[in-house]
């Protein structure tokens, strides 16, 4: 297993956690798609699994290095940092401060680059990018970190056509390298694709494959008045976004 | 041509000129990161509140240097318990800070010590009188924005483009920024006797301002941060000697010129 | 009048006027602005001395010049708008500076002001300020209020702020006689922290005059007890009040940030 949480709690305040019962593994190579309304605990418990937050109760277990791909864009976008200079940061947790970015470094970032199709763009000033090749670039930063667990928040939203596809691939690619994926995400019919589904509502409603948990029931407990049926039975949300 | 020769074979302009070579690396460097990290009111304000450190200076026989580093500890803890403990903004807070060490200040040349004609000099710099210690505090600068820059300049680039993600990258961006925010103090010290503790942003911001709106990477703003700030001082530093007046404003008019330049050209 | 009892009535009608002004000035985090429009109207002041101009004249062609170019300089979004305030105010204090020096006019009275020198113009200006300063903000309270709770767009935020600002201009522009260009700020930002911890808006604002007016007497009469610098005295009583109401009020946030977010909030 290379993440398991067991009876975890998650939350910033004592006394007050914002998600409890969290009981779930992904094994290298799975990707496990977490849906949950918002304030329902998502970003909460990726804040804990990366160390930025102390679990308040129950245990979890991350197997090798953990990287993010946050949903806000809360990065300056006036920074004179092109899009190779932003897949390079990936590479400066490992870097000690005295020694510059090694060769093998610089040459993975211009691969992570070329894998989310943005190798022409490499010397692109970040801000110039559109919010869909933004993304790809920090998907690419995640890569550089070659962390064996990735965590994305909603790495969709607000993405263009070509985007998500082009993400959608470097995902499964990512997966069958043998890391563990976990991919927040509002898209209930998207989610099927994935290999286990997580749902959150400030506990853990359900565990599972996608036959198992995506069923009306679940995703009622899961998005309680958020969730409307459209025609033919298929199921939409109603989503408010807001900040975290 | 003897405009520029003449005041070269004087041996006080020469330690202006080697004063004005040497600051013009931290300058540039962390010029760079003040402009990026939007620090320009810290480093006006920490520059005002050596004030009244630099009057007590000569009537205590304390060295300027000393002094000064002295009234910017207490700024810089009066700021941070401010900041933390009370409910006031960090800019309520500078603006208070910075008119205290002004008005302490003036209370003390003017009334206590008598300093008179002196007050000019350390609120807009000098080129006379540059002493030894001036010109090490400024080579030690140098050296320790260098270090710094090489050492610190990926945590500092993480932290101010993303301190959302730093944490997960694995970069300390809390402890660079203080650490950064020493540097800058210490860069603040040492542009003092030069420019004057009101115009510090002179050699500090507006060369690194102006190579901002040309550079196109970090080391490219720094690089022409570095020349601007050698060429506005050395020529600020002519002039002032021309006119007969402190280099602290004549390099300050020099800097804005080229940046509302730079500005026009750019747009 | 006696020239002490002038200086009480300036200082006292400059604390009625920039005491509640005071209070809007950090509820809309304009600090940074205050201390910069003061600072960079050092041109005209220097101008206006030198030709034996009234003050308020050459202090308001200079915020003028001052926001104009701060506005330009803001356009560029490489540079925004903390960087260009201290682009434009290094470069304006400079050009001051050099003015002044150049003209032998005395530079410390246009930076600290002249308390005990005030003319009956400059008494009627404040009479007129200490009046039309809280009439003003009294018409506009409701935008006011409503655009600080929350900026909607359909309120016209920009137009309530720069009409704030128009206030603090000709707040500054009339006071800069008193507590001259470097301490003028003090009114600006002390009496507003010291009602900080006030509950109501409306008690905030009348403490707000209240201790402008009070430090202002305070200050001058210390200052003719004690011998020193008039509007440095007052200045100090400001903040001191300001500080003593903070910590007698205590309490804040203890959210963990880092140094240069703690110093953020501007940007």
């Amino acid at each position: 297993m290379l993440v398991r949480a067991e009876h975890l709690q998650a939350g910033y305040r004592p006394g007050r956690p914002v998600v409890r019962d969290v009981e779930f593994g992904a094994e290298a190579g799975q990707t496990v798609a977490v849906l949950a309304p918002n304030g329902g605990g998502k970003t909460t418990l990726f804040r804990t699994l990366l160390g930025e937050l102390a679990p308040m109760g129950g245990t979890f277990d991350v197997g090798g290095t953990v990287a993010s791909v946050p949903q806000h864009d809360h990065a300056r976008l006036d920074f004179p940092v092109s899009a190779l200079d932003v897949a390079l940061m990936g590479a400066y947790g490992r870097t000690p401060w005295w020694r510059r970015i090694a060769r093998a470094d610089r040459d993975a970032a211009r691969d992570a680059l070329e894998r989310v199709d943005l190798a022409d763009r490499a010397g692109t000033h970040f801000g110039a990018l559109s919010g869909g090749q933004r993304r790809r670039v920090m998907i690419a930063r995640a890569i550089v970190q070659d962390a064996r667990v990735l965590l994305l928040d909603e790495p969709f939203a607000g993405v263009d056509r070509a985007s998500e596809e082009r993400i959608l691939a470097v995902l499964d690619e990512l997966a069958a390298e043998g890391r563990a994926l976990l991919i927040a995400t509002h898209d209930v019919e998207q989610s099927r694709r994935w290999d286990r589904v997580l749902c959150l509502n400030e506990r853990q409603i359900a565990f599972g494959t996608p036959e198992e948990t995506l069923t009306a029931p679940t995703l009622a407990a899961t998005y309680g008045p958020e969730l409307v049926v459209l025609r033919e039975g298929r199921m939409g949300l109603t989503i408010q976004h807001h900040e975290h | 041509m003897t405009w520029l020769t003449e005041p070269l074979e004087l041996e006080f302009m020469q330690r202006a000129l080697l004063e004005v070579a040497l600051l013009s690396a931290p300058a540039g460097l962390l010029g760079t990161w003040i402009v990026l990290r939007r620090l320009a009111f810290f480093t006006h304000a920490a520059g005002s509140a050596t004030f009244p450190g630099l009057v007590v200076a000569g009537p205590w026989g304390v060295p300027a240097q000393v002094a000064a580093f002295g009234a910017g500890l207490l700024y810089a803890g009066g700021l941070s318990g401010l900041v933390r403990r009370a409910r006031i903004g960090a800019d309520a807070a500078t603006g208070l800070l910075l008119v205290l060490a002004l008005a302490v200040g003036t209370v003390l040349a003017s009334d206590v010590y008598e300093a008179g004609g002196g007050v000019d000099r350390l609120l807009f710099g000098t080129l006379l009188g540059l002493d030894d210690g001036d010109l090490v505090l400024s080579a030690a600068v140098a050296a320790v924005a260098l270090a710094g820059t090489a050492a610190l300049g990926r945590t500092w680039l993480a932290g101010g483009f993303d301190p959302d993600a730093a944490g997960a990258l694995g970069v300390r961006a809390a402890r660079g920024d203080a650490a950064l925010l020493f540097v800058v103090a210490l860069a603040v010290l040492a542009a003092l006797p030069a420019v004057g503790a009101l115009l510090v942003g002179a050699l500090l911001v507006l060369p690194a301002a102006t190579a901002r709106l040309i550079g196109r990477s970090v080391r490219e703003v720094q690089l022409v941060a570095i020349a601007l700030a050698l060429a506005e001082g050395v020529a600020g530093l002519l002039l002032a000697y021309h006119l007969d007046l402190p280099p602290g404003p004549s390099v300050a008019v020099l800097g804005g010129g080229i940046f509302a330049v730079a500005a026009a050209v750019r747009r | 009048m006696t020239i002490l009892q002038r200086a009480l009535l300036e200082a006292v009608l400059l604390g009625l006027a920039c005491g509640p002004l005071s209070v809007w000035i950090l509820a809309y985090r304009q600090a940074y602005a205050a201390e910069s429009l003061s600072h960079a109207m050092l041109p005209g002041l220097a101008i206006a001395a030198g030709a034996g101009a009234p003050l308020p004249l050459g202090g308001a062609g200079g915020v003028l010049v001052a926001a104009l170019l701060v506005a330009l300089a803001a356009r560029d979004q490489r540079i925004g708008s903390e960087t260009a305030i201290a682009v434009v105010v290094t470069a304006l204090f400079g050009l001051g500076a050099l003015l002044a020096l150049d003209r032998q006019t005395p530079l410390a009275d246009l930076l600290f002001g002249d308390l005990l020198g005030v003319t009956d113009a400059d008494l009627i200006a404040a009479a007129i300020l200490a009046v039309a300063v809280p009439l003003a903000l009294a018409a506009a309270h409701r935008p006011l209020t409503a655009v600080a709770f929350a900026p909607l767009p359909a309120l016209r935020p920009a137009r309530v702020q720069a009409g704030l600002l128009i206030l603090l201009a000709a707040a500054i522009v009339v006071a800069v006689q008193g507590l001259g260009n470097l301490l003028v700020l003090a009114l600006l930002v002390a009496p507003g922290v010291a009602a900080r911890p006030l509950r109501r808006l409306g008690t905030q604002l009348a403490a707000g005059a209240l201790v402008g007016a009070g430090s202002g007497a305070l200050g001058v009469l210390a200052s003719d007890r004690l011998g020193t610098a008039a509007g440095a005295s007052v200045a100090i009583v400001l903040v001191a009040v300001a500080l003593g109401a903070l910590l007698a009020a205590g309490g804040g946030a203890g959210v963990r940030r880092s140094p240069i977010e703690a110093l953020g909030g501007r940007a």
